[in-house]
């Protein structure tokens, strides 16, 4: 028998590569419809309030309008059934800036937008509460349990006796997720039944959701989704628009294209909220670490909640004997936070990172050393042991790999022309998971030609979905990569965990790999033989002479991982040159080192893993959401004024994944690496630049007005 | 965007014409900003008069007249056939500096120079209607005056606007001391020099320029210098490419021996035209091209700065930059 070369592991390149780059693979409004009309959302141009009355003369006689929809004439929709942010013209109440308020409907997209512009609206105005700087005082413990108050220990003992103490306010500001393709939506009714063509990070949560707000049963609706192009968590949960598209083709019985403008994406599908965290750390000279308190207060809609994880890193990084995380939160007439990359991890590690950074400069510790010393040997926030940590293996290869011994300890001293160099590093984690998900593989053998076709509603975000199962499968059937044909993205297939929490690849892959395993037991147990060497599934088709086969499996993840502590890990090595005069700040080199179990695809995780670096440098240098704090408006609606880093700014990139392997988190040992990537790498920036002026910013972006 | 008719021009003449005929009439080249902004339905033109296919692209010498050994860029030309002719590399490489720090290679290559100097601030009350703009609707108020300013003025502004003009190569081209050729309906042609070309805000800031409507800028003339050795174009930015400058600064320098014969600074992203630093150059002349030198002129210039509630940094930061600008200047573009 031939040794078969495995696949998964290999760095192939991306499946859907081709279609992608020229123009093939269809994203949410490339679906080919019959006729469609068009629609446009408009919306409230005050923050609170009410809606006093909707002159709509001039829109209804303008050309193309086939409809207007409004909270006056709109169907009765079920505002609690799993869509976020409101907006879904049940009531004439104006909670946000920017909130839908209706929908044109016509001929054309320019048409529409014409028409919208047309309509009047008055308001009965309220005094919007949009002013985080006034209102942060009057923030109040969130709802959601598992924001309560943690504390282990006595933080506050340790710290009035401790010589070695940091105590200070990092400030992360809103953020938006802006992925390339804005959300975007095609309605297509037949009978009772509607398809919507919208991308989703969670195909059947946006079915579940749409359809219960429809007030439908979930057979009734399809979510077609097989290219997402960015969601960054903005495609996680769904939001009001995508409702109100099959609304509107309902009303006006044809299929209807529904697209958000790049400005109205700001106040239409969540954001990342300001966080102001209070770090307090305690040590002892030797740099032993006795207390860690991390304090977010943070704000939320004006009647819904949430609030990021930003104190999880904090309960699970490092040893200490004392504990405290805590949450604040105040309702503000704003779009609803949600998921927003590494939600949580991104932000509360620039300040539990932040500060580590101050404190090792205070005990005069390296602060790879000062980390290490402070590694806790299970997980601190439950006892449990970890299924694997890499921390200090990140943190040493990363040394090496970076050159870290270059590196000056004391700020300003090391200078090249004009500019101020410095080192930075961070290290992070991000839980992982694998969640419930089903597969069906089916096998099809025309002569010695094996082909097989796996079926999961799973979804790609651009993250390498396609690629990783067709390898999965592949493997685990013995079939080349040519000869697997991976379906996802639709709601008509086996139910499947969303591409979100870094919880994608290990729900898919062990489903996919369960499914093709079961696969293959069902043949030989079929074939009525036994075999010294268990034959793969496609040597069983050919032996047997079966033409088809398929099996289903509904995947969970194994109870024994229920024990353990698992979470991916990292490290992040920034070099920032920061120029004397003007501010200017580039990051000359960026290292990220990362340990999460088995990488199913070196190439596509590296390009997830630097991606997330990308976003990191946005986050620690350019990216930033202000509000008027007058009325509530966002005064940077566009990719103009909210900057992400240019390939400019970008100096270069390297990701090192540390060969693990975990036994204990799942069948095949994936941790998981979308969210991890972006964890971490503000902080180490920001390390970086205090390393290089010696000014430590503390507040985010840091923009060249800051390090003046 | 509002419904507009659309009129492919075939020559300048009836071009000009038609816009002279109807006040809501608008040129259209290369539509980077206009059309974003009838997007935005910040721009309603009632005629859309297409010009690109005029011939107005020539980038060439001037052999006559007062700016003889000059050279011309033709008002169509492409920003990116600008800052890369060798004519303009070789005596002008403050402005091909100036052109690439704007925008992005896609915008560079469809904007044009005529339309690059009538492009309109981007002070976001000023891009979205539903906020107070007294530029955008005279009388509503300027929301950026108490509002969200890091972005805006620190010199020359008024109650009524605190707009910054957003272009990179007027920058260069104020401190080129280049002229504006403008043709009438009349098919009078005249030359406007650069610093009567843009005005302040003062109870009118709905005007970004002087230039009348229903006149086409044909042409930019810049006049022979001897600053091709000594000129530098610093832009500071939140990012390093497709970002509207916090403070930019265009210098150059004529020296004899270390003695400073000419000087010439404009300032981007501090005031609603290009901001020429005169005092700062007067302070140079007859001087010794030194860091101590330089300091004292950018000191006198920033003395005038108003900063506003979230834009004092720009004080400063124009002090260095105008100090940094001279140096790279002097060195040739070498810090």
């Amino acid at each position: 028998m031939k040794e078969v070369t495995k696949v998964t592991g290999t760095p192939i390149n991306r499946i859907d590569g081709i279609a992608k780059v020229t123009g093939k693979a269809p994203y949410s409004m490339d679906h080919p419809v019959k006729n469609p009309a068009y629609a446009i959302l408009f919306k409230s141009t005050v923050a609170a309030g009410k809606i006093q009355a909707i002159d709509m003369t001039a829109a209804e006689k303008a050309p193309g309008v086939i409809a207007i929809i409004t909270h006056q004439n709109a169907p009765k929709l079920n505002v609690k059934g799993g869509l976020r942010g409101g907006a879904l013209l049940q009531s004439p109440e104006i909670e946000f800036f920017g909130q839908h308020i209706g929908i044109v409907v016509a001929e054309t997209f320019e048409q529409a937008r014409y028409a919208s512009r047309l309509i009047q609206v008055t308001y009965d105005k309220k005094e919007p509460k949009v002013d985080f700087e006034k209102l942060a005082g009057q923030a109040r413990l969130p709802k959601d349990k598992e924001k309560a108050d943690a504390r282990r220990g006595d933080v506050q003992t340790a710290l009035r006796q401790a010589t070695y103490k940091v105590e200070e306010v990092y400030e992360t500001p809103i953020e938006h997720h802006h992925p390339m393709e804005p959300h975007a939506t095609i309605a297509e009714w037949n009978g009772d039944h509607v398809t919507l063509y919208n991308s989703a990070q969670i195909v059947n949560g946006a079915q579940t959701a749409t359809a219960a707000t429809l007030n439908l049963k979930p057979e009734q609706v399809r979510i077609v989704s097989p290219y997402i192009g960015g969601g960054f968590g903005s495609k996680g949960g769904q939001w009001a628009n995508l409702a109100l598209a099959a609304v509107a083709a309902k009303h006006v019985n044809r299929p209807v294209k529904l697209a958000l403008t790049r400005q109205q994406m700001v106040n239409s599908v969540g954001m990342r909220q300001h966080n102001r965290q209070k770090i307090s750390l305690a040590a002892t000279a030797d740099g032993k670490l006795t207390a860690l308190a991390h304090e977010t207060t943070t704000h939320c809609a004006i009647n819904d909640e949430f609030v990021e994880p930003c104190g999880d890193c904090s309960k699970v990084m490092y040893d200490t004997p004392n504990s405290l995380i805590t949450y604040r939160v105040v309702p503000m007439n704003l779009i609803l936070p949600t998921y927003t990359r590494g939600p949580g991890k991104s932000t509360g590690s620039f300040a539990l990172e932040s500060a580590m950074d101050e404190l090792a400069y205070k005990l005069k510790m390296d602060p790879i050393a000062f980390r290490i010393k402070n590694e806790p040997d299970r997980d601190p926030s439950n006892g449990k042991p970890w299924s694997s940590r890499a921390t200090v293996q990140c943190l040493q290869e990363g040394a090496k790999a970076f050159g870290w011994e270059n590196r000056k300890s004391e700020p300003r001293q090391n200078q090249q022309g004009n500019y101020w160099i410095g080192y930075g590093v961070a290290a992070g984690t991000y839980p992982a998971h694998q969640r419930p998900t089903s597969a069906l593989v089916k096998l099809k053998r025309t002569g010695d030609h094996v082909a097989a076709t796996v079926e999961l509603a799973a979804a790609d975000l651009g993250t390498g979905t396609y690629t990783i199962l067709t390898q999965t499968a592949a493997d685990a059937l013995g079939l080349p990569i040519q000869n697997v044909k991976v379906n996802i993205g639709d709601s008509s297939l086996p139910p499947a965990a969303g591409a979100v929490g870094s919880v994608g690849a290990a729900s898919y892959a062990n489903a996919v790999n369960d499914a093709c395993v079961k696969l293959t037991q069902e043949l030989v147990v079929k074939s009525g033989k036994q075999f010294f060497v268990r034959p793969t599934a496609a040597q069983l088709m050919r032996s047997e002479k079966i033409t088809d086969y398929q099996t289903r499996v509904d995947s969970k993840p194994p109870e024994s991982a229920e024990a353990y502590s698992a979470h991916s890990f990292n490290a992040n090595f920034a070099e920032v040159a920061v120029h004397q005069s003007t501010g200017m700040i580039r990051v000359n080199r960026f290292l990220a080192v990362t340990g999460a179990g088995t990488i199913l695809n070196p190439k596509t995780a590296r390009s997830q893993i630097i991606g997330g670096n990308v976003w990191g440098i946005g986050m620690a240098l350019t990216e930033e959401s202000v509000v008027d704090p007058r009325w509530g408006n966002f005064v940077t609606r566009s990719l103009a004024d909210y900057h992400v880093p240019t390939h400019l700014d970008i100096g270069h990139l390297d990701a090192i994944f540390i060969n693990e392997k975990d036994e204990h988190v799942n069948t095949l040992g994936v941790k998981g690496i979308g969210e991890v990537g972006i964890v971490a790498v503000a902080a180490a920036v920001a390390n970086a630049v205090f390393n290089a002026t010696g000014k430590r910013i503390r507040e985010l972006p840091i923009t060249p007005d800051k390090v003046l | 965007m509002r419904p507009f008719t659309y009129t492919r021009a075939t020559d300048a003449t009836s071009a000009i014409k038609l816009l002279a005929e109807n006040p809501h009439a608008k040129f259209l080249a290369g539509g980077t900003n206009l059309l974003d902004l009838m997007k935005e339905d910040v721009e309603r033109p009632t005629a859309l008069i297409d010009i690109s296919d005029l011939d107005l692209n020539d980038i060439k010498p001037i052999t006559a007249g007062v700016n003889q050994g000059g050279i011309s860029l033709g008002g169509l030309g492409k920003n990116t056939d600008a800052a890369n002719h060798p004519l303009v590399r070789q005596h002008y490489p403050l402005l091909s500096q100036a052109i690439l720090a704007g925008a992005s290679g896609q915008i560079r290559n469809m904007a044009t120079n005529g339309g690059n100097l009538l492009q309109r601030t981007r002070c976001p009350y000023f891009y979205e209607v539903a906020m107070p703009c007294n530029k955008r609707e005279p009388g509503t108020g300027c929301g950026a005056r108490d509002g969200i300013n890091r972005m805006h003025a620190i010199f020359g502004w008024s109650e009524h606007c605190v707009a910054v003009y957003p272009s990179d190569l007027a920058v260069a081209l104020t401190a080129l001391d280049a002229g504006v050729i403008v043709r009438s309906a009349n098919g009078q042609q005249r030359r406007i020099p650069i610093a009567d070309f843009y005005r302040l805000p003062g109870d009118e800031p709905e005007k970004d320029t002087n230039l009348p409507h229903g006149e086409l800028i044909t042409a930019i003339e810049l006049p022979k210098n001897r600053f091709a050795n000594q000129s530098y174009y610093l832009k500071v930015r939140d990012r390093a490419s497709y970002a509207f400058a916090l403070v930019s600064v265009a210098a150059a320098l004529e020296t004899e021996g270390n003695t400073i014969k000419q000087a010439r600074i404009a300032m981007g992203g501090v005031a609603h035209k290009p901001w020429r630093a005169l005092k700062a150059e007067q302070m140079l002349v007859g001087k010794e091209a030194t860091e101590a030198n330089f300091k004292l002129a950018a000191d006198a210039e920033m003395a005038d700065a108003k900063p506003l509630t979230h834009n004092a940094f720009k004080v400063e930061l124009g002090n260095r930059s105008i100090v940094l600008a001279l140096r790279m200047a002097v060195n040739g573009g070498k810090a």
